[in-house]
């Protein structure tokens, strides 16, 4: 009989592990809220990174390894990077395979551009959708295995709890059938997590409201370690919309635009250039996003100067996106912008086989901490989905099920824990804590961090925790998102213990009260949960998942 | 402004439901129905409780498709319609599921019989993706199809439970074929047979997709490759002579 691995999440990194699993003479189980074409992958720009070495430059691997363990502070796993570093050629040629329409090259190869912080050109990309075109491939590659009987794709189930047997390994999941509405539990021989980031806590950011952290944040109160919650990435150009935060590609800096604020004369400051010289517009995303922060004024990108033809020609997307969300036409107009929430580096920690600390669950792409250290390398998150769902698939393949003596009694207290979420004489909905909660992650853990606030944080976050344990709420809303709402709320609480406790600034972590990079802190922050505790360490290697 | 939402709990039967609602500038119907979901009580206009609306959301910026439906008569992306831009009539902004597909809850309706058609016109290819310079923007723009279903929902021809896959078909099946599918049995038979060329799903299409220019590329291979087959099977007849 073939062995069955479940796949929470169908975006990029959990397609990338069901194609390979099925690819690897196992059947997939594919379980999601909502279908790929939904997921935050679609959203991904820019690109994605293999050192090819088209041009003869002189790229390598090990260079392009370099340069993410260097944009990642150094905290990132450098064996763990350089594996993924060597096999990114191999993934881009599978993806050309599968029919992904890259930008091209005169030699009909996919082109590849220079992004920040990288020595060599080595980005492929696919016009202005990257994600999307990537979804596109492997979702048509998904679809002959599924109708080969290998793959089966469910949507409209959420994730609840994992089933673990007596000596806390995992053997299956427990799920929430929304269209049945039913707590079902499912049976696997290992379970692979690709829930995405952490974005839900805090509101409204460039992703997708769907990916709220709870799944991680459920597997960490059944026995997984979280690492590196603080390093979260701002990207510094969004625009504010009514709804959220939409973002303005960095190709809108890479063709020349310039950051500047307003003095009360009315006279332009062109602050990064002022402090880093003519290329200071073209900084990492962590830079510009703490310098933009500290003029504490409104900063505004000027592409006015390139005029109406090119914009359309080369920046087509920031135009469409500025007409029609904030009624500004940006080849008259200069843009108003702000950073944003972009980018999670921090999540479940994981071997360099994916596997977390808890035999046979697996961790991928977001929800995933591992290649990016204190801060992400444009283009490396594409790679980092694709190749850790094809690392966990093909190690998870090997695994054999755990046997789960009591599968009922933990469904039927995970039922039971669900439905005492709500009650239909509560008129308190959950979204209030979710506001709460989004208001708290903002206020308090912005791009520049202070002990005091992020004390005064985690305070708040107990008092609301307090709240959830104590009261039900309203069951004719979400009741997923009232089952949820206390998983993000100690997500929140355990990101502002791991920036509580790094007491330096490093990479996307900046301490106003520890403005220096302190050497003792050259590690990667650990959470670990036991009898309603989290505590936080610091391990040098992050092998040591 | 009244917001008056056709509402469906699971298993129920359809009815009408208003609210009153402040707009703000440049705001989209994505971000009423969250304002409304998001406050604390929600209470229709005759001061009567009311459920959370369900409706499905992900990326709030036209990139996903999750968030179609009917907006004042128009099928539309909620995250890409403004009230300010349309001719609303006695101040009420009307929205609706789309109605080619059961619904589950609200506004939200089940698509799966879109990922059922694509599976039975086996749309996938067997063999490594043919790579073509020429066809490169019209590949590129197929593959951004968003499976909203919109073109499904102005399609003329399109019932579900019919032969006739209609238009969301016509991407895929595009892009399948430049780029090696050999069988177009499908496309004939589940598509062009049934396809009136109204143009309806094009000009519905939130990614501007050319499903008519795919359609005729389609087409025409489609009668090439029959009039070949026919050439190649007289030659095979005649040569024992």
């Amino acid at each position: 009989m073939k062995k069955k691995i479940l796949i929470i999440g169908c975006g990029l990194s959990g397609l990338s592990a069901a194609v390979t699993v099925c690819e690897n003479g196992a059947c997939a189980l594919l379980v999601s809220p909502y279908t790929s074409e939904r997921a935050q992958s679609v959203m991904a720009a820019g690109g994605m990174n293999a050192a090819l070495d088209r041009q003869g430059l002189g790229d390598t691997p090990k260079i392009h390894c370099e340069d993410t363990m260097k944009g990642g502070a150094e905290i990132a796993d450098p064996e763990a990077v350089l594996a993924m570093c060597e096999a990114a050629p191999e993934i881009t040629l599978w993806m050309e395979r599968l029919g992904t329409v890259f930008s091209l090259g005169e030699d009909g190869r996919p082109r590849q551009r220079i992004m920040a912080g990288h020595t060599y050109p080595r980005t492929v990309f696919a016009g202005a959708s990257t994600g999307k075109q990537l979804v596109t491939a492997l979702v048509r590659r998904a679809r002959v295995l599924e109708a080969d009987g290998v793959l089966e794709r469910r949507t409209n189930h959420y994730f609840l709890k994992l089933l673990l047997d007596a000596k806390g390994r995992c053997g299956g999941a427990i799920l929430w059938d929304e269209l049945n509405k039913e707590v079902i539990s499912l049976r696997a021989d290992a379970v692979i997590l690709a829930s995405g980031g952490q974005n839900l806590i805090f509101g409204k950011t460039t992703g997708t409201i769907s990916c709220d952290g709870t799944a991680a944040a459920v597997a960490f109160t059944q026995g997984a370690r979280l690492k590196n919650l603080e390093m979260i990435q701002y990207h510094p150009t969004t625009i504010e919309t009514p709804s959220k935060r939409m973002l303005i590609t960095e190709a809108a800096r890479g063709e020349g635009g310039r950051l500047y604020y307003l003095e009360e004369s009315g006279k332009r400051v062109y602050f990064m250039e002022d402090k880093y010289g003519e290329k200071g517009n073209l900084k990492p995303r962590d830079v510009v996003s703490k310098e933009m922060y500290l003029t504490g004024k409104q900063v505004y990108l000027d592409i006015t100067f390139l005029g109406e033809k090119k914009i359309e020609e080369r920046l087509s997307e920031v135009s469409k996106l500025c007409k029609t969300y904030i009624h500004l036409d940006p080849s008259k107009e200069p843009i108003p912008v702000v950073p944003c929430i972009h980018f999670f580096m921090g999540g479940l920690a994981v071997s360099h086989n994916h596997e977390t600390t808890i035999p046979n669950l697996y961790a991928v792409g977001e929800c995933a901490s591992i290649y990016h250290g204190a801060n992400r390398l444009g283009g490396n998150s594409l790679l980092a989905a694709l190749y850790s769902g094809r690392v966990a698939a093909k190690d998870a393949v090997k695994r054999s099920g755990f046997a789960v003596e009591d599968e009922d009694r933990q469904r039927d207290a995970c039922r039971e824990e669900f439905d005492g979420c709500h009650s239909k004489d509560s008129h308190f909905p959950s979204m209030y804590l979710l506001n709460n909660l989004s208001e708290i992650m903002n206020g308090k853990f912005g791009i520049v961090r202070n002990g005091q606030d992020l004390e005064s944080g985690i305070e708040d976050l107990d008092f609301f925790l307090q709240i959830c344990r104590k009261i039900k709420f309203d069951a004719l809303i979400d009741p997923y998102r009232n089952y949820a709402i206390k998983y993000m709320l100690l997500m929140g609480k355990a990101i502002l213990l791991s920036a509580q406790a790094r007491q330096e600034s490093r990479g996307a972590h900046n301490r106003a009260d520890y403005p220096e990079t302190d050497p003792a802190f050259c590690a990667a922050s650990y959470c670990t949960y036991a009898d309603g505790e989290i505590r936080v360490s610091f391990e040098k290697d992050g092998d040591h998942a | 402004m009244k917001i008056r939402i056709k509402r469906q709990r699971p298993d129920g039967q359809p009815y009408w439901q208003e609210f009153l609602y402040q707009p703000v500038a440049h705001e989209n119907v994505a971000q009423v129905l969250d304002t409304l979901n998001y406050r604390d009580d929600l209470y229709d206009i005759e001061g009567k409780k009311a459920p959370h609306i369900a409706w499905e959301c992900s990326c709030q910026q036209k990139q996903c498709g999750a968030c179609a439906m009917v907006i004042c008569g128009n099928p539309s992306l909620a995250c890409a319609t403004f009230p300010e831009e349309l001719p609303i009539k006695n101040d009420t902004l009307i929205v609706e599921p789309l109605s080619k597909f059961p619904v589950i809850e609200d506004l939200r309706v089940d698509r799966s019989i879109l990922y059922e058609n694509l599976k039975a016109s086996e749309l996938w290819l067997t063999d490594p993706a043919r790579v073509d310079s020429d066809r490169y923007a019209t590949n590129y723009d197929a593959a951004k199809c968003l499976k909203c279903g919109l073109c499904l929902e102005v399609c003329p021809n399109y019932l579900k439970g019919t032969t006739f896959f209609g238009p969301a078909m016509i991407p895929e099946t595009y892009l399948s074929v430049m780029q090696g599918k050999k069988d177009g049995l499908h496309f004939h038979k589940n598509v062009a047979a049934g396809c009136s060329k109204s143009g309806a799903c094009q000009k519905v299409c939130p990614m501007q997709m050319d499903t008519l220019g795919m359609f005729a590329t389609l087409s025409g291979r489609h009668v090439l490759s029959k009039k070949i087959h026919k050439a190649d099977a007289g030659k095979e007849a005649e040569s024992p002579l």
